[in-house]
């Protein structure tokens, strides 16, 4: 019999995987609220935490899923929690990238490809407004937010970099009493 | 830009290059591990095109594919561009040279975040990392919206959408199946391309 927590995780990973058009910040939104709110394994801050872990690793930033995981039930968490995250989406663009390689144009691709990108960008800020609602931003975080979109969108500027000085900044405010 | 394909030159059609499948592992374990912030479409094309493996046309309709269906955009990559080289086994040994590594650090990461959860100022600073990736997606949400056909039609679908999960926080399982039959569906009876 498999144990009802990771049970729980296949059952809020493996339909999100499926259906995480526009990639990882698409499911984001019903992330946060699946494990914080419904299922009460996390609290806000924890999950926020858990998200920027997300994006200081490398790789897909849906590898929360692992942390979240680890978080309900240790190491078989955190493996379950990211075979449900990727085996099912896997298994779809398997099957449907077998038809993109063979099938160079049809109209019902085209119309599939038109009708999915509208879908994705909404689902985009979506994911992106409950992630700030989540944070609980104050100024600052929403001055370093205005900031860090400005240079990514018009300089080439390292995120490696741009992460490490929002960290020091935030670092040198808390240790001079910025944060009180 | 690297990307651009001269329209009127013919391609000729090379013999398909032999890549072993621990080459592919390795490619992806670099691209899996050096991923951050969205270069992964730079390594992937400096790795995949540069080398030859792939053809800069192929590469697109590639990208194109990986960012249509749901799943991680480097997954998916991987996913498309293994099995596009070796099949099956190309596409299970590119799959997890992207993700084995990362799935290593991300709990190490984890792990530490739990032995420096009990000091206030890592919250503190994570904070400020989230407010970094936030931007991060901000500006490629803005970039990725830029490049979407100006209907009215995509407009509607896209502010729906984000309305309904975002600011009236509906679960994203219905809202996807009433919203991509209709906008896939919509995308068929109004579908002309624009040049023709």
């Amino acid at each position: 019999m498999l144990d009802s927590r990771l049970l729980g995780l296949i059952l809020v990973f493996a339909p999100l995987s499926v259906l995480s058009f526009g990639g990882g910040q698409a499911i984001m939104a019903d992330i946060q609220q699946q494990s914080v709110e419904v299922h009460k394994w996390l609290s806000n801050p924890e999950f926020i935490d858990m998200f920027a872990i997300s994006r200081i690793a490398p790789g897909p930033n849906t590898l929360i899923s692992a942390l979240i995981g680890w978080h309900v039930d240790g190491f078989p968490g955190a493996l379950v929690a990211a075979l449900a995250m990727y085996v099912p989406s896997s298994l779809l663009v398997y099957a449907a990238s077998s038809w993109f390689i063979r099938c160079q144009a049809s109209p019902f691709r085209l119309a599939i490809e038109r009708g999915l990108a509208p879908i994705a960008i909404g689902l985009i800020f979506a994911g992106i407004l409950a992630v700030v609602r989540a944070a609980q931003m104050d100024l600052l975080g929403l001055a370093v937010l205005v900031v860090c979109t400005a240079i990514f969108y018009f300089t080439k500027f390292s995120a490696y970099l741009l992460i490490l000085i929002v960290g020091l900044l935030y670092a040198a405010i808390y240790f001079t009493g910025g944060f009180t | 830009m690297p990307a651009e394909i001269p329209p009127s030159t013919p391609e000729p059609s090379p013999a398909k290059p032999h890549v072993s499948l621990p080459a592919l592992f390795v490619v992806f374990l670099r691209i899996g591990i050096l991923s951050i912030g969205g270069g992964f479409q730079a390594y992937l094309y400096r790795d995949l095109v540069d080398s030859k493996w792939i053809d800069p046309k192929e590469y697109l309709v590639g990208f194109a594919v990986a960012q249509l269906l749901p799943g991680a955009n480097p997954v998916n990559l991987a996913l498309y561009f293994g099995l596009k080289l070796r099949g099956g086994p190309g596409a299970t040994a590119a799959v997890l040279g992207m993700l084995v590594p990362s799935f290593c650090i991300i709990l190490l990461l984890g792990f530490a975040y739990r032995q420096l959860a009990a000091y206030p100022v890592t919250h503190a600073i994570l904070i400020g990392v989230a407010a970094v990736g936030i931007g991060a997606t901000l500006a490629m949400g803005i970039k990725i919206s830029a490049r979407l056909d100006r209907s009215w039609s995509s407009i509607v679908v896209a502010l729906v959408t984000f309305a309904a999960v975002g600011i009236f926080r509906i679960p994203m399982v219905p809202v996807m199946a009433v919203m991509v039959p209709f906008s896939v569906g919509l995308a068929f009876v109004l579908g002309r391309p624009h040049a023709g």
